[in-house]
């Protein structure tokens, strides 16, 4: 255990690396077990909010063979210190260097969190190349949704797991184990020829990329027998049936989402075609009401928690909702537990819901129209209409709401002007909405909050061949919006566009970005998701550096046959499916949700969800 | 409704919790205990506790005393077992007494001893006692309206060099605490550092021994 006592005093919230939280899992003889470190490249507040590191966690750790410690990157003046004083970054249950450790698994929630990943190693003394690492170093692994391309990382990882990691986790951890037992025999190649033929397990070293004299990508190739032609995501078909998470470590500092979260299902029936979830995580699979109300019940008493909230990409397409709420309220009116419904579609049930919920407050409610006219919403596919919004504030407003967000995206596809400034006038339309609603019913005040943030272009959607919208056209429509939203009950907030240029390159980014990346750290680059930390010069100056330019990846329109670097990674939705979707977007046309109609994405080849219902 | 009146420990595990973090942290274990614990009338309801002169981040304790109220009559034993099953480590109850009618007062409190262990830049020998024999003792304080002189010596009831080991002095103190007057150790740390040339301290933790009202413990 490394003594950390004399840098703690130093540093802002000093529990972010104390670990010995209520829950958290500290096993006996560390050394004949399989060490896991589960990295968040980003603050302890953000890693410990996230769903997915809560339920890997307690699954590893349901192993006795196994025993998986939390890291997350630690805030700048934690950095300074541990430099200062030669401390390596540790696990935060043991308090060990996680430098020999077996396993590193970093999970990619967004781009900007890269180059954490490569400071996280750094203060760890792990050598940040693959191929520089031998067969003593600890395997770095990554998942999550950035996983599916996550190429610019192709020179740092050694593998990577596409889907959901309830099953190929323990695939990989299990192949480790033996491969470790005999001696690593035939060094890490072999462990990693031995997982490249497990379903969902991607090696990038495996695979061979050229390029064609404009840059585009010419070929991806095979170059070990063990690796895949296509990597096919995996998918848990059905939910009730693999690993549910009853037990949650409690923080001691107060985190981003502190509460019990209870995940009702995973994908979208929605199609909404800029959304890269609705795409990646299809088909829909749900949980039984029977499933959560026993594990809702072992998360209250395990954690202490008073707060409930439902996690999904769309609550109110969760087919039991009205019976499941039931069963919470009895729960959450007898303990004094409160529920929060996220992601809910405005109709008579969601009022009423909301009302029996939220008995007291009535804070903000926020409304996802995604863009200000029709015909941009038919193109995205959100199949939200201005009298559906309108129907539902008048509601919201009936019932005394006070504060109604409007959370919209500027640079979509097609995008004009006129759709820009019928932000402003679906603002409006909602005020006068308010204004509308009999004087008794209506709260006194009213805040309208408009927000924008800049549509950057995914793999895995319809958009992926789009160009994104450059930093000046944004700069001119968020100055647009800013002329057009003049009365002072509505607010606007825009996001700054630089982010998600740098966003849009990554995203869609092929292994030539790896040395940017590393460019960047070397320029000082680190947590650029927080504004206060975000250096565009320095990012600029590593493109520089590297002889790329980042345009290529952005701001450029690819046609179909072009080979897109994420091409050989196989998500069960296809190509020719996002072609057609990309072309129906054009026409502005609309595609029914999976429940109404089967589209034929593809997703029905993993055999469950939504698909067969 | 009962109340009941708890000494516990704050050990090295949850050092650097703060206040709101421990009150999170009691909470959550109330209710994790299932114990019927009494809630505040009004708009968002909280439970009825009292935590007196909180430690503050980076200070142990083997003295904390705080109040808490139920709905229901329990015995001591209960509260104090069902909540120790449910703290985190460094978290502990010493005692629960049944206290529904007040009778421990944490406003009597004027006074509490420390363990402080300070570790020095360099090797030094000195003598408390002529530090304590000065006539004053006067350290600059900060307040809202800019620094001003403070006499602390008053306020210094007890302090000796318990053990030495090389860098590292083992000082324990009883100062003056509550809402009359309170003195902090690294005050008093600061004060040694002004007066005794050489003495320069690198690193200091601080212990809560006890929480008392004239030289005798509350409970």
């Amino acid at each position: 255990m490394q003594s950390i006592d004399k840098i703690l005093s130093k540093v802002q919230k000093p529990t972010r690396y104390t670990g010995g939280e209520v829950n958290s899992v500290v096993k006996e003889n560390a050394e004949s077990l399989i060490r896991f470190a589960f990295c968040f490249p980003d603050t302890y507040e953000i890693g410990m909010s996230h769903l997915g590191m809560k339920i890997l966690y307690s699954m590893l750790n349901s192993r006795d063979d196994v025993w998986c410690e939390r890291v997350f990157t630690p805030w700048v003046d934690m950095q300074e210190q541990m430099r200062e004083h030669g401390i390596a970054l540790f696990g935060l249950e043991s308090r060990q260097p996680i430098t020999n450790f077996d396993f590193l698994g970093f999970t990619l929630q967004y781009e900007m969190s890269y180059t954490n990943i490569l400071n996280m190693l750094d203060l760890a003394n792990i050598p940040a190349l693959a191929s520089e690492r031998g067969d003593d170093a600890p395997i770095i692994c990554v998942g999550g949704p950035c996983a599916y391309n996550c190429e610019p990382l192709a020179d740092f990882i050694d593998f990577a797991m596409m889907g959901e990691g309830e099953e190929v986790l323990n695939e990989v951890v299990d192949v480790y184990k033996a491969w470790k037992e005999g001696g690593k025999k035939g060094g890490k190649i072999k462990y990693l020829e031995d997982i490249a033929e497990i379903e969902g397990v991607y090696v990038p070293m495996f695979y061979s990329v050229s390029y064609n004299a404009d840059g585009t990508v010419e070929s991806i190739r095979t170059n070990n027998s063990h690796a895949k032609e296509k990597v096919r995501k995996r998918i848990i078909n059905n939910l009730d049936d693999t690993f549910i998470l009853k037990n949650i470590v409690v923080p001691f500092g107060e985190i981003v989402h502190d509460r019990v979260m209870l995940e009702l299902f995973r994908g979208c029936i929605r199609g909404c075609r800029f959304c890269q979830a609705g795409y990646i995580y299809r088909p829909v699979r749900q949980h039984s009401r029977e499933c959560l109300s026993d594990a809702v019940d072992s998360l209250l008493n395990c954690s202490g928690y008073d707060e409930i909230s439902l996690s999904s990409l769309s609550t109110s397409d969760y087919t039991e909702l009205e019976q499941l709420t039931n069963i919470l309220l009895e729960k959450t009116e007898k303990e004094k537990i409160s529920l929060s419904l996220p992601s809910l579609r405005i109709d008579n049930f969601s009022l009423e819901l909301m009302q029996k919920v939220q008995k007291v407050r009535k804070s903000g409610i926020t409304f996802a129209p995604e863009a200000g006219t029709q015909r941009l919403r038919d193109v995205i596919n959100k199949n939200v209409t201005e009298e559906n919004l309108m129907k539902s504030v008048s509601m919201v407003f009936g019932g005394g709401w006070t504060n109604v967000k409007l959370y919209f995206m500027i640079g979509l596809p097609t995008e004009t002007h006129d759709d820009v400034a019928g932000i402003a006038d679906l603002a409006n339309k909602v005020l006068d909405q308010y204004y509308k609603t009999p004087a008794e019913q209506r709260a006194k005040n009213i805040n309208i909050t408009v927000s924008t943030s800049s549509f950057v272009p995914k793999p895995f959607t319809p958009f992926q061949w789009a160009p994104q919208d450059n930093m000046e056209s944004l700069m001119e429509k968020q100055a647009l919006l800013r002329s057009l939203i003049t009365n002072r009950k509505i607010t606007y907030n825009w996001h700054a566009s630089k982010t998600s240029y740098l966003e849009g390159v990554f995203a869609r980014g092929d292994r030539r970005l790896g040395k940017v990346l590393m460019a960047a750290y070397k320029n000082g680059c680190r947590f650029d998701g927080w504004d206060e930390h975000f250096k565009f010069d320095a990012w600029e100056k590593a493109f520089e550096q590297s002889g790329i330019d980042p345009n290529f990846y952005n701001m450029r329109e690819r046609s179909y046959d072009e080979i897109l670097p994420w091409d050989h990674i196989d998500i069960g939705v296809t190509k020719k499916f996002l072609m057609s979707e990309n072309e129906k977007a054009i026409h502005e046309q609309t595609t029914p949700n999976c429940r109404e109609k089967c589209s034929g994405c593809g997703a029905s080849c993993f055999g469950g969800g939504v698909c067969f219902e | 409704m009962s109340s009941y009146c708890l000494k516990y420990e704050k050990g090295d595990e949850v050092r650097y919790i703060s206040h709101l973090d421990f009150l999170r942290c009691i909470n959550r274990a109330i209710k994790r205990s299932a114990l019927p614990v009494s809630y505040s009338q009004g708009f968002n309801p909280h439970t009825i506790m009292t935590v007196a002169l909180p430690a503050s981040v980076g200070t142990t304790s083997g003295a904390e005393l705080m109040k808490v109220s139920f709905d229901e009559e329990l015995t001591a034993d209960i509260v104090r077992d069902k909540l120790n099953a449910n703290l985190p480590k460094g978290l502990h109850i010493i005692k629960a007494v049944k206290d529904d009618d007040n009778t421990i007062k944490f406003s009597k409190i004027n006074m509490c001893d420390f363990i402080v262990k300070a570790e020095t830049e360099t090797e030094i020998d000195i003598d408390v006692d002529a530090f304590l024999s000065l006539n004053e003792i006067v350290i600059n304080k900060r307040t809202k309206s800019g620094e001003k002189q403070e006499d602390i010596k008053a306020a210094i009831y007890a302090l000796e060099v318990v053990e030495r080991d090389g860098l590292t002095y083992t000082f324990k103190m009883r100062l003056a605490a509550g809402s009359v007057y309170n003195l902090k150790s690294a005050t008093v740390i600061a004060a040694m550092e002004k007066y005794i040339e050489g003495f320069k301290v690198s690193f200091m933790q601080e212990h809560r021994l006890a929480l008392m009202c004239d030289g005798k413990e509350l409970m």
